[in-house]
């Protein structure tokens, strides 16, 4: 259940550092002992995401070691 | 999105009830969840200046925020607000039924006129679990989570200002019961403490390997019934080891006393470590 709390920080720091500009997919680094499940929080972004100003953002996953748990990069809609 | 999390209903709200006062503070209402204060972020600079480059798509920006940056935040805020006034915070972990409120009584009663302590609950609902604290003796805080599955660290922050706890004094955080999330929240405590009891078997801590990773002491409760419900206490020393070798194990009965004395002394330990 604590996915979709994660789901709503993860959205937070999206928009918080888009300043408006569209993205595409945010990518996230999950280690194995993270404790994080991934598709518990693809479900939950799917649910927090829903009907927002942030719909169209994917939510990406990267490797990573250890328990790391980051934001790792944001990828933006080519400017028109 | 509401209909589906749970958002609008009354039972997500998470409150916060003084057992001297009676009042009951709304911490956040339905909406707006504990994490979308909008504390800005310093690294906030004007126009476009952060390093990028131009993937197949569009442009990357790199950004390695935690996840749980907020929750971070709060929780080393709690850390140095709890260091600077000389007291020690603990994170009572379990699952429901442990006897973590037992052992809290039991603690109380046993330091009593030594070491104070004062106590923040977290619940899911009531306030019972503080009301047998203050009951007790000490002062206490209920936390209710609502639908939420664990304390997190600005929870932590407005209880302790409330409790505003004496210097030399020990915090004991009894988190909700749940042996998966609380893992993930630094409250900004000198320890995670995790009680098991007799009757859960002896093999939560490789089914809950994360939690159980993550405390530095583990209190096996309920050990005079042990014989009873045949627990095995060196296959349960076993395990924990297992996925945590340092951590240190106390048996004990919250119940009839038995292993107090060493519970105890370890928390004078603590407390006396901390004060030199």
């Amino acid at each position: 259940m604590h996915e979709l709390g994660l789901a709503r920080n993860i959205a937070a720091i999206v928009r918080e550092h888009a300043r408006g500009r569209a993205v595409r997919e945010v990518r996230v680094a999950i280690g194995p002992l993270a404790c994080v499940e991934r598709p518990a929080l693809e479900f939950c972004w799917g649910l927090v995401t829903e009907n927002s100003d942030i719909a169209q953002v994917r939510l990406g996953f990267l490797e990573a070691e250890g328990d790391t748990f980051v934001v790792r990069e944001m990828e933006f809609m080519e400017d028109a | 999105m509401c209909g589906t999390c749970g958002c609008a209903d009354p039972a997500n709200e998470v409150s916060m009830t003084d057992t001297a006062t009676g009042q009951k503070v709304i911490l956040n209402g339905g909406h707006g969840h504990s994490h979308d204060h909008g504390h800005s972020h310093e690294h906030h600079h004007p126009g476009h200046d952060e390093p990028h480059t131009h993937g197949p798509q569009g442009e990357v920006i790199p950004l390695e925020i935690a996840v749980l940056d907020k929750n971070d935040r709060f929780a080393a805020e709690n850390r140095g607000w709890f260091e600077g006034r000389g007291v020690v915070a603990l994170n009572l972990v379990s699952s429901p039924g442990s006897g973590k409120t037992t052992l809290l009584e039991a603690t109380i009663r046993a330091l009593a006129g030594e070491i104070p302590i004062s106590v923040i609950e977290g619940d899911q609902m009531t306030a019972n679990d503080a009301e047998r604290i203050k009951q007790a003796g000490a002062r206490a805080i209920q936390i209710n989570t609502g639908a939420g599955c664990h304390l997190e660290a600005d929870m932590v922050a407005r209880a302790a200002r409330t409790l505003d706890p004496a210097h030399g004094s020990l915090l004991m955080i009894e988190n909700v019961g749940n042996l998966v999330c609380p893992a993930m929240f630094d409250l900004g405590e000198r320890m995670k403490v995790a009680v098991i009891s007799t009757t859960e078997g002896e093999d939560k801590p490789i089914k809950y390997p994360h939690m159980f990773r993550a405390v530095d002491l583990v209190v096996i409760n309920k050990i005079d019934l042990a014989p009873h419900v045949d627990f095995d206490e060196n296959a349960c020393r076993a395990n924990i080891a297992s996925v945590n070798p340092e951590a240190e194990v106390l048996c004990l009965s919250a119940k009839t006393g038995a292993g107090m004395d060493a519970w105890c002394a370890r928390l004078r330990d603590i407390v006396a470590a901390d004060r030199s």
